[in-house]
C-alpha cells in the first residue's frame, strides 16, 4: 500500500491534480475532491472520510446505479475531504477503483497487456459464447461501447489480437501518457461488461452457440 | 485471533451490474476488517464490478495474500471463475514472488450455524423457540450452485442443536416451496431467513411476495425496499412471521471472513504436518 500512497503523493507534489472526473485540491486538513465540473459551483454538498466516496461513485445525478466507475457520468453537486494521503487513496479506490494501482504498475513497466480475443478464450459458461464475435463486430462494438464520450474514459491499452490494433477509436483513446496534472486512467484488460456485451452481440446476431 | 499485519487480504464478491446491494455487504464486511487493522492491505475485489479480479493484484503490496471467496457455497464461482481469474493453481498459488492463499468461501464455515441463529433471535426477541418454526430459505435453480445442499445442512445443524420447534430448508423455485410455509410449519411462530449473501430484489421483493407479506412492485424493487424488514411481526395466514434481511449482510460475518483465514492456515497446517 505505501508504493501507490508514495507515487500518489510524488504526483501531487509534482502539480497532479485531476484523476477521471475528479478534481483533488491539497487542503490544511489534508484533501478535497470535487467533480472538475463543479469548479465555479457554489452550492456543493459536504461529505467527509473515504467510506463516503462509496456511495458518491455508486450513483450519477439521476440517481441510477454505476456499474461502470469509469464512464464518464460520475456525480455533480459534492465536496468530499478525507484527512490524510491513506485516506484520498481510499477513496480513489472507491471513485475510480485500483486505477492509481494500475497507474503505478504500468509506470513500473509491470503491467501486463491482454489482448481482447485472449480475455474472450479465456471465457467459460455464458460467456463462452463470446469467443464466436468476429474481428468486424468486436471492432464495431469497441467504438460504441469503450468510448470516451458517453462510454468509458479508460485508455485502452490492448489490441484486439497481437498485431490487431482497435481502428475504431481515436489514436489519444491508446495513449497512456496523462496530460499535466492528469493520472491517466488506464484499461489494460477488457471489463467484464464489455465482455457481457460482446455476449449480447454475438446472440444478436444469432451465430451458433 | 488472527494478525497478519505484513498479509493483504482480498474478499470477493459477486458484485452486479444493475444494483449497489450486491457489493455492499462485501464493501462493508472489507471495511470493518480493514477498521480492525488485522490485515496490512484490505480490499474487495468483483466478477461484475470494480475493482475487477484481474485488477485487485495491482492494489496488493504485500507478498502473502489471503483472499476469501464472499459466497454462500462452493460452486461455479468458487470454482472456475476465481481461480481462473486470478491464475491460481490450487490452495496455494506461488507467482512472481507472492504466496496467494485461497481460501473456502465464508458461508462453508461452521460458524455460519451460529449466524443463522444469531439472526433468528435476533429478529424475534422474547418469541418462545419451542413454539418457532424456523425457515432457512435458498435460492435452489443455481445449476452449477452448491447453496440448496449448504442450505440444508445449516437446516440439520440448527435443528441438532434442539433450539426451536421446527427447522426446515425452502426455496424459491423448487420443492419443498417458501411460497407454501404455512402448510409446512407446524408452529404458531415462523421466522425466515434468506440464506443470501447480498440482500437485492429476492429478498426485498420475491421472497416477501411469496410469503405474502408483500405485493410486486413494478420493475425494479423501490428505493425504499428494507422497508419490509421493518413490519415484523407480520400476522398472516393464522401465524405470527419474522422475516430477517439476507444473512450475508450480518456485520458477524467479518468474523468468520477472519476464521475462514484461520481455518486456512490450519488446514495448511496439517498438510504440512501429514
Amino acid at each position: 500500500m505505501q508504493n501507490v500512497n508514495q507515487a500518489l503523493r510524488a504526483w501531487l507534489e509534482a502539480g497532479g491534480r485531476e484523476i477521471g472526473e475528479i478534481h483533488i485540491e491539497s487542503a490544511d486538513d489534508g484533501f478535497t475532491l470535487r467533480h472538475c465540473g463543479d469548479d465555479s459551483r457554489a452550492d456543493l454538498k459536504s461529505f467527509t472520510g473515504a467510506e463516503a466516496a462509496r456511495e458518491l461513485a455508486h450513483y450519477d445525478d439521476a440517481g441510477a446505479f454505476r456499474p461502470l466507475k469509469t464512464a464518464p457520468d460520475l456525480r455533480h453537486g459534492w465536496r468530499l475531504t478525507v484527512a490524510d494521503l491513506a485516506d484520498l487513496r481510499r477513496a480513489l479506490d472507491y471513485f475510480y477503483p485500483a486505477m492509481t494501482a494500475v497507474w503505478l504498475s504500468h509506470t513500473r513497466g509491470d503491467l501486463r497487456v491482454v489482448p481482447l480475443r485472449e480475455t474472450l478464450d479465456r471465457q467459460t459458461g455464458m460467456y463462452r459464447v463470446t469467443q464466436k464475435i468476429t474481428d468486424d463486430q468486436a471492432q464495431r462494438l469497441v467504438g460504441d461501447f469503450c468510448r470516451s464520450d458517453g462510454g468509458c474514459l479508460k485508455r485502452i491499452l490492448w489490441p484486439l489480437a497481437p498485431g490487431c490494433p482497435i481502428t475504431t477509436l481515436p489514436a489519444e483513446k491508446f495513449s497512456s501518457d496523462g496530460a499535466f496534472g492528469i493520472l491517466p486512467l488506464l484499461c489494460h484488460e477488457a471489463c467484464n461488461l464489455l465482455v457481457a456485451k460482446a455476449r449480447e452481440v454475438v446472440k444478436k446476431a444469432g451465430l451458433p452457440s | 485471533m488472527i494478525h497478519k499485519p505484513t498479509s493483504a487480504l482480498i474478499l470477493v464478491g459477486h458484485g452486479s451490474t444493475v444494483n449497489a446491494d450486491s457489493s455492499a455487504p462485501t464493501f462493508d464486511h472489507a471495511a470493518e476488517i480493514a477498521r480492525r487493522g488485522v490485515f496490512g492491505e484490505v480490499y474487495g475485489a468483483f466478477w461484475k464490478e470494480e475493482p475487477s479480479l484481474r485488477q485487485v493484484l495491482h492494489m496488493v503490496e504485500a507478498d502473502e495474500i489471503y483472499v476469501v471467496p464472499n459466497f454462500i457455497s462452493e460452486g461455479y464461482f468458487t470454482r472456475t471463475v476465481i481461480p481462473r481469474e486470478l491464475e491460481l493453481t490450487g490452495p496455494v498459488t506461488q507467482r512472481d514472488g507472492r504466496t496467494i492463499k485461497y481460501c473456502e468461501p465464508v458461508g462453508s464455515h461452521a460458524r455460519m450455524t451460529e449466524l443463522l441463529l444469531h439472526r433468528a433471535a435476533e429478529i424475534a426477541p422474547g418469541v418462545p423457540p419451542e413454539k418457532t418454526s424456523v425457515f432457512i430459505v435458498g435460492h435452489g435453480t443455481d445449476l452449477n450452485d452448491n447453496s440448496a445442499v449448504a442450505a440444508k445442512r445449516e437446516v440439520e445443524r440448527i435443528a441438532a442443536r434442539g433450539i426451536y420447534g421446527e427447522v426446515l430448508n425452502a426455496y424459491m423455485e423448487e420443492e419443498p416451496l417458501i411460497s407454501k410455509w404455512d402448510e409446512y410449519a407446524a408452529q404458531p411462530n415462523v421466522i425466515v431467513v434468506p440464506f443470501f449473501i447480498a440482500d437485492g430484489l429476492h429478498s426485498y421483493e420475491d421472497i416477501p411476495v411469496l410469503l405474502g407479506i408483500a405485493t410486486e412492485s413494478p420493475g425494479a424493487a423501490s428505493a425504499n425496499a428494507k422497508a419490509v424488514f421493518a413490519g415484523n411481526p407480520y400476522h398472516r395466514r393464522g401465524r405470527t412471521l419474522y422475516y430477517a434481511s439476507a444473512i450475508g449482510t450480518e456485520p458477524l460475518f467479518a468474523d468468520v471472513i477472519l476464521e475462514q483465514v484461520a481455518a486456512f492456515d490450519a488446514a495448511q497446517a496439517t498438510a504440512v504436518v501429514a
